[in-house]
């Protein structure tokens, strides 16, 4: 194949400056809400090691762009934050410092084999909070990216939260052994509600068992949780006396009416060890984001320590939120070689005073008509039309 | 009441699509499929239909621009699109199944299969650890056998009928397909009520 000059690789996306202005603003707005309550930015670098952080990310490995180094060493753009923030917060400059709370907006990369609108670059906002297991930390973070859904206008923004660990202690109750259990999750996680059912019938021989377990898919509330509870079972009650404490924290942060919670939401991603949470928005045909408790992946470090946290996806957030229609004032000064000096003094007042201006040499222009239609005020200085 | 925009196939699951959603209660306008129209509204159930060829229905409805579908199991196994597969209509019933010319062995060095369906003919052979060549054909799928193209053919039978005119013979069943109701992962919270709603409805005339 030949490439064409104008071509890019698979995926890749030139951020035209409408939507680097945009992507700017959402950046700025995010950071700060992150910042404002109690999380520090980090950047991590770009390149990771292939040993660790790729296999670790859980991202499949045919979504990899990998690389060799000059000592032979495989390497990936990094294809997640997740992971190499869990790399940061397990060395020892951070070990002491637990829980910490860390933000970060990054581009990571995943190659795609498909069609448009599956960038292989993209941005992605998010927190970490790692070394708080408690409830306390699930709704600090689910309430601090509903919080910057709400800022960005999100229209519908909806949340979906799910709890891994506590359906698997309900599907155990049903009687299910570990290879079951798989099957099922595998058909949940692959959102096939038709395979669900027939699986309902074909592990379940009492037909009552299996109506309740087919029910599991229209959970929408915790009370519609609540008949799948043993409540003499320790580790089930506690664990939803937990959801019910998350749920008040949630109700008193005026968010109730934004969330689903539905017990058979899992996610395909294995290290998430309890609450996970997806994001919703009108406008985009794709999750905003998702999130959720992955204590399994820094036990992958070697800290035995809670870690919880979010990440949204920029690419899908524009396309959620309404473009500004209105034009910024932008001043547009001509000038000729006469007026040179007089333009530059006029420009500097203009900008000390917050305008926008752009100061340009007029006979450099070849269209002056169709340049000048680009701004919302022009100024031609003495001169500047003879040139 | 949210607006719902539903992808519908053309052609054979169609008919047997509408009359179940007619069946089910919904009021629908009579010339629906008559048309040459691609979008088509039912405007007192707030429905709009978008008449898409089956194998585009899923991409419509994974990227949100469908609420929901209808789509054949086979194009769903071929796609693997990231869809909520709803409920099984039961409508359109028919199978996957493996044929070639009667008598006839694979090419042991290098057997070819013909298919509309890379993916499930590719799936299925390396599930019986074989190692075979695929050559992806749009249609007529039966004359890759009769003219040396293809030892086998991977492609969906109903009747039968098909083969035998031109003298093929089925092989192996691979899957039973029928028509799925699908919807998109975030209509399908954002308008989960009327989804469900449907669903039931549907799930009604489904089994009758």
């Amino acid at each position: 194949m030949t490439i064409q000059m104008f071509e890019k690789p698979l995926g890749m996306r030139d951020d035209f400056p409408f939507i680097a202005k945009k992507k700017a603003e959402l950046r700025a707005k995010g950071t700060s809400i992150m910042q404002g309550s109690g999380y520090d930015l980090l950047q991590t670098p770009t390149l990771e090691y292939y040993e660790t952080i790729g296999k670790i990310s859980a991202i499949p490995d045919n979504a990899l762009f990998k690389l060799l180094d000059s000592q032979g060493e495989t390497l990936v753009l990094r294809p997640d934050m997740t992971s190499p923030i869990a790399r940061v917060a397990a060395s020892k400059l951070l070990k002491e410092k637990m829980p910490v709370r860390l933000g970060y907006y990054s581009n990571v990369f995943r190659a795609q084999k498909r069609e448009g609108g599956r960038p292989a670059e993209f941005e992605q906002m998010g927190v970490e909070l790692i070394g708080d297991d408690s409830l306390y930390a699930d709704a600090e973070v689910i309430i601090l990216a509903s919080t910057i859904l709400k800022e960005l206008n999100v229209e519908s923004g909806r949340v979906v939260i799910g709890h891994t660990q506590l359906l698997q202690l309900i599907l155990k109750d049903f009687g299910l052994d570990n290879s079951q259990i798989d099957i099922v999750r595998s058909a949940l996680v692959s959102k096939n509600s038709v395979r669900f059912e027939q699986l309902a019938t074909e592990l379940l021989d009492d037909a009552s068992k299996a109506a309740a377990f087919k029910g599991l898919v229209t959970t929408s509330s915790l009370e519609d949780w609540k008949p799948y509870i043993d409540a003499s079972n320790e580790e089930q009650a506690a664990l939803y006396g937990e959801m019910l404490k998350l749920q008040t924290i949630i109700q008193r942060n005026g968010l109730s009416e934004a969330i689903t919670y539905d017990l058979s939401f899992t996610s395909h991603m294995t290290y998430y060890t309890g609450l996970v949470f997806e994001f919703y928005g009108a406008g985009s045909g794709f999750p905003l984001g998702n999130g959720g408790r992955y204590d399994g992946l820094m036990k992958q470090f070697g800290l035995h320590v809670g870690a919880t946290g979010f990440g949204l996806r920029v690419d899908r957030l524009l396309e959620v939120i309404a473009p500004d229609r209105e034009a910024e004032p932008h001043i547009l000064i001509l000038f000729s070689e006469e007026t040179e000096e007089l333009a530059h003094e006029q420009a500097q007042e203009l900008r000390t005073n917050g305008s926008r201006v752009t100061l340009q040499y007029a006979p450099a222009v070849k269209a002056l008509e169709e340049f000048s239609a680009l701004f919302s005020e022009v100024r031609r200085l003495e001169g500047a039309t003879n040139g | 009441m949210d607006e719902l925009t539903i992808a519908m196939p053309k052609g054979r699951i169609f008919e047997e699509a509408y009359e179940l959603l007619v069946k089910a209660g919904y009021d629908l306008p009579k010339e629906l499929d008559d048309s040459r129209k691609l979008i088509v509204e039912a405007p007192n159930e707030r429905f709009r239909f978008i008449l898409a060829k089956p194998m585009d229905v899923p991409v419509y409805v994974e990227h949100g621009v469908a609420d929901i579908g209808i789509a054949g199991k086979d194009v769903m196994l071929e796609l693997d699109r990231s869809v909520h597969e709803l409920l099984d209509l039961g409508i359109s019933r028919c199978y996957i199944a493996t044929a070639g010319l009667p008598n006839t062995e694979m090419n042991p060095v290098t057997p070819r299969i013909a298919t509309k369906y890379p993916k499930i003919a590719s799936r299925f052979y390396r599930g019986k650890g074989e190692q075979v060549e695929i050559i992806e054909l749009n249609g007529s799928i039966e004359l890759a056998p009769m003219i040396g193209l293809a030892d086998r053919i991977v492609d969906i039978v109903s009747t039968g009928k098909t083969l035998k005119e031109n003298g093929l013979v089925e092989y192996e069943q691979i899957v039973d397909i029928t028509s799925r109701l699908i919807a998109n992962p975030v209509s399908y919270r954002l308008k989960q009520q009327r989804i469900r709603e449907l669903v039931e409805n549907l799930r009604k005339q489904a089994k009758a």
